[in-house]
């Protein structure tokens, strides 16, 4: 049993707390404007993201990998899919689910190479990275793109009660995340594996499926993310992507996810970009320098790392 | 019921088992013992299906089977506990005893069933433990017990037992006692693999000695055999030993002392001491404490009580570093690939790397030419065989890696070396040329501490064996190197509890 005390004092409550807490502060010191039908869509509409690609991380992190081409896929997927629907005229109702399978695919196939070659996952993921930011180059050069489906555009804005379409969708994925890691069959596999390989192995269940299966999930997430940025950017360009790394690791980190595999957290990372997301949004109202908000995560993310590591070693 | 028939297994250059039989009857506990190296590992390995034999057969129950998968061998019914936890720390109790083949309704877990089949088991055992608690946190003992519920999960008609003693507490062991005989009382066929003959005693009807990969004593009713029989079919005759000729007795003053120390890593009250010119053995299982104690007189660990001194004067090593500058003392690891030597760096660098303080030049920098003559000098006396000293040491067979990892501390101009299971995996040639270095080299007036798991390898080398075991000295043997009578004497104080 789970006592009322452990639940306290565990790492998602603690989170809770900060996002909670940090939220008010803000709304009081901005004189309540926080509280705005804009202001909570603007809010909520730039976490979507964040949220997904940390998921996108966190299943690879799930399984003892990491996923270093996070931001260079999401970049290539987005601008395939802007420059199949604007240059090419291929349908929405296509662009879509295309942009999903071509995020799983490179998943697959980044799985697939760690398996194959037994190549550290680090590697791997480094060398797609690259490769993917030269094709993202490819498709778009210089330019954005922007005139592609207006219903797509009209969705991205789109919300209900104040909050937005696209953030709904990455709420969606984080359930149906959690659920599959915690009750689904294989999900349990992918954890057993990340969490001690030998016993995997010896329980019957097959690493490698595992790790393509963490590596497909996270391309998905990011296919995902891909399409959320189609539908609420301004429009796809070379750039989109360059600063997603960062951040996909450090909403895991900071929720309490164990870099060496098997332990994770989708409501403590879903909690994690949130606050990360108020960092940035005391950055505005404050008009702070933009490089603080880096400098700021980054701290966090080095002082999550120490504690977890002290708590691992007492 | 298992029976095993003839099983031979090779691996490249060593037949690990070469004839090994048994038969565990159910209803009762069967031990399986050997030294280190006889083959216990591998004829587990092949009994869960992790290896595959080369020759001979296995049945279970009457039947004969092929377990080319652990899983083929739990759905023969052998469940197994290994020596390493094999538990998923993040999972529930229940989840962990079910790993196997996890109840699903509809895609998803079924909580429900996963408890009711983790709780059966569980009750089988005794084991008064809520399925739904993490296994992260529980105390060692209980994982063990963990294990064994999630190895009967499979309806286990055999069940394996790998050294599960090693690392409990008397009352943890009996726990585990009691649990082993219910199972044998309810018709379960145990094979309970250790090094403790008293455990043996205390537990077991029936035994099978390995020797060399075969069985010199096959499944035979341990109430007709005396400990000695025991140790004697364990250790058998020397026939790899080589002879070397008998060296003139030591009667330096030692540089070497330890006086009733105790450690911070759990020694308690050693004592020992090493003179120059002199190879004293240090022997004992497995967690004797041997490589902790070599690591506490290098000043990784702490001494808390007693003396350790170094040519006579009491001291207090700080740090490897200071036991190299200071003292004249080096270690050469057991593990040479991970702790002693830079796989992907040249010969020259690797020995000369312990005394770059000293070829360094006037501006700063290690002038290569006089790195690569004292590593010619070193390369021709060990007599390290290679082309070029710029050789990386990787490329390097196991003996020239383990000579250079000997070269490096030589060139350092150490007094005393401490050498730890200096020849696993390395062949038996390069093992015997190995052996008659260090006999030169001590000859030569070095002192050596060697720690070795190799009983014979002991014999052949050392002057004086301490015997320790449960991180303290049980007893000290001059080596007369005989064979046989220093054996027996060894193995007599280990297990000089038992029977």
């Amino acid at each position: 049993m789970i006592t009322l005390d452990a639940r306290l004092r565990s790492n998602e409550t603690t989170l809770a707390v900060v996002a909670v807490v940090g939220y008010t502060a803000l709304v009081v010191t901005s004189g309540g404007s926080l509280l705005s039908g804009s202001a909570i869509e603007t809010f909520f509409a730039y976490l979507a993201v964040p949220v997904l690609i940390g998921l996108a991380q966190l299943v690879a992190l799930a399984v003892g990998q990491m996923n270093l081409s996070v931001g260079a896929l999401g970049g290539f997927v987005a601008c395939a899919g802007g420059v199949a629907m604007a240059q090419h005229g291929v349908p929405v109702w296509l662009a879509v689910p295309g942009a999903l399978a071509l995020g799983a695919f490179v998943g697959v196939l980044n799985g697939l190479l760690v398996v194959l070659t037994r190549i550290n996952g680090f590697i791997v993921t480094l060398a797609t990275m690259t490769i993917l930011t030269g094709l993202q180059y490819e498709l778009v050069g210089t330019t954005t793109v922007s005139d592609y489906s207006p219903v797509l555009r009209d969705l991205g804005r789109a919300a209900i009660f104040h909050i937005p379409v696209v953030f709904l969708v990455a709420l969606a994925a984080a359930v149906v995340l959690a659920v599959f890691l915690r009750r689904a069959v294989p999900g349990r596999h992918l954890l057993a594996s990340g969490g001690n390989p030998l016993a995997a192995r010896l329980s019957g269940i097959s690493n490698n499926r595992s790790i393509v299966v963490a590596h497909a999930l996270s391309g998905l997430l990011i296919g995902v993310a891909a399409v959320v940025t189609l539908a609420s950017a301004p429009g796809v360009n070379q750039s989109i992507g360059g600063d997603w790394l960062l951040a996909s690791f450090a909403a895991p980190i900071i929720g309490g996810v164990a870099l060496s595999g098997g332990a994770v957290s989708v409501s403590g990372t879903v909690l994690a970009a949130v606050i990360i997301r108020l960092v940035d949004v005391a950055r505005a109202q404050f008009s702070l320098n933009p490089s603080w908000v880096n400098f700021v995560v980054g701290a966090v993310v080095l002082g999550t790392v120490v504690l977890t590591h002290r708590r691992g070693a007492a | 019921m298992l029976i095993a028939q003839d099983l031979v297994k090779l691996f490249p250059g060593v037949r690990a088992l070469d004839g090994a039989s048994l038969r565990i009857e159910p209803g009762s506990v069967h031990a399986l013992l050997g030294e280190n190296g006889a083959g216990k590992s591998t004829l587990i390995k092949i009994l869960t299906g992790v290896y595959r034999p080369d020759g001979g057969t296995l049945s279970v129950g009457g039947v004969e089977v092929h377990l080319d998968s652990p899983q083929a061998a739990s759905r023969a019914g052998v469940g197994v506990v290994h020596q390493e936890r094999n538990l998923v720390p993040e999972f529930s109790i229940g989840e962990n005893i079910v790993l196997q083949r996890l109840p699903a309704k509809g895609g998803l877990l079924d909580r429900a069933a996963i408890r009711a089949e983790a709780k059966r088991c569980l009750d089988l055992l005794d084991l008064d433990l809520d399925p739904d608690r993490r296994v992260r946190g529980l105390p060692v003992s209980q994982l063990q017990l963990i294990e064994v519920a999630k190895a009967l999960s499979m309806d286990s008609s055999v069940l394996l037992l790998d050294e599960p003693t090693t690392a409990s507490t008397p009352s943890e062991v009996e726990r585990l006692f009691e649990v082993i005989r219910k199972l044998r009382d309810n018709g379960t066929a145990v094979l309970f693999v250790s090094h403790k003959l008293e455990e043996v005693y205390e537990l077991c009807d029936t035994v099978t000695v390995l020797r060399d990969g075969v069985s010199v004593l096959e499944s035979t009713p341990l109430a007709d055999l005396a400990k000695q029989d025991l140790i004697s079919a364990m250790v058998g005759r020397a026939h790899s030993a080589v002879d070397l000729p008998a060296r003139p007795a030591v009667t330096a003053e030692p540089v070497l002392e330890l006086s009733a120390v105790s450690t911070a890593a759990g020694h308690r009250d050693i004592s020992l001491s090493l003179r120059p010119g002199e190879i004293l053995g240090l022997y004992g299982l497995v967690g004797a404490g041997r490589s902790e104690l070599a690591k506490a007189v290098l000043g990784l660990s702490a001494i808390t009580a007693g003396e350790l001194r170094v040519r006579g004067k009491a001291v207090n090593i700080k740090d490897v570093r200071d036991a190299l500058r200071g003292h004249r003392i080096g270690y050469v690891p057991e593990d040479r690939k991970e702790e002693g030597l830079f796989l992907d760096q040249p010969v020259t660098k690797n020995i000369a790397v312990a005394v770059w303080d000293r070829l360094r030049t006037r501006i700063g920098g290690v002038s290569a030419k006089s790195e690569r003559a004292l590593a010619e000098t070193y390369v021709e006396r060990l007599g390290i065989r290679l082309s070029s000293t710029d050789k990386l040491v990787g490329e390097l067979s196991g003996g020239n890696q383990q000579k250079v990892s000997l070269a490096k501390w030589l060139a350092a101009e150490t007094e005393i070396l401490i050498i730890d299971e200096p020849t696993v995996g390395i062949d038996v040639r390069t093992k015997a040329a190995f052996h008659e270095l260090i006999w030169q080299l001590a000859t030569d007036g070095l002192a050596v501490l060697l720690i070795t798991s190799d009983l014979v390898e002991m014999v052949t080398l050392a002057d004086r064996i301490v015997v320790m075991r449960d991180f303290h000295v049980c007893g000290e043997v001059v080596n007369d190197h005989e064979y046989e009578p220093t054996s027996h004497r060894v193995m007599g104080l280990i297990h000089q509890d038992a029977e």
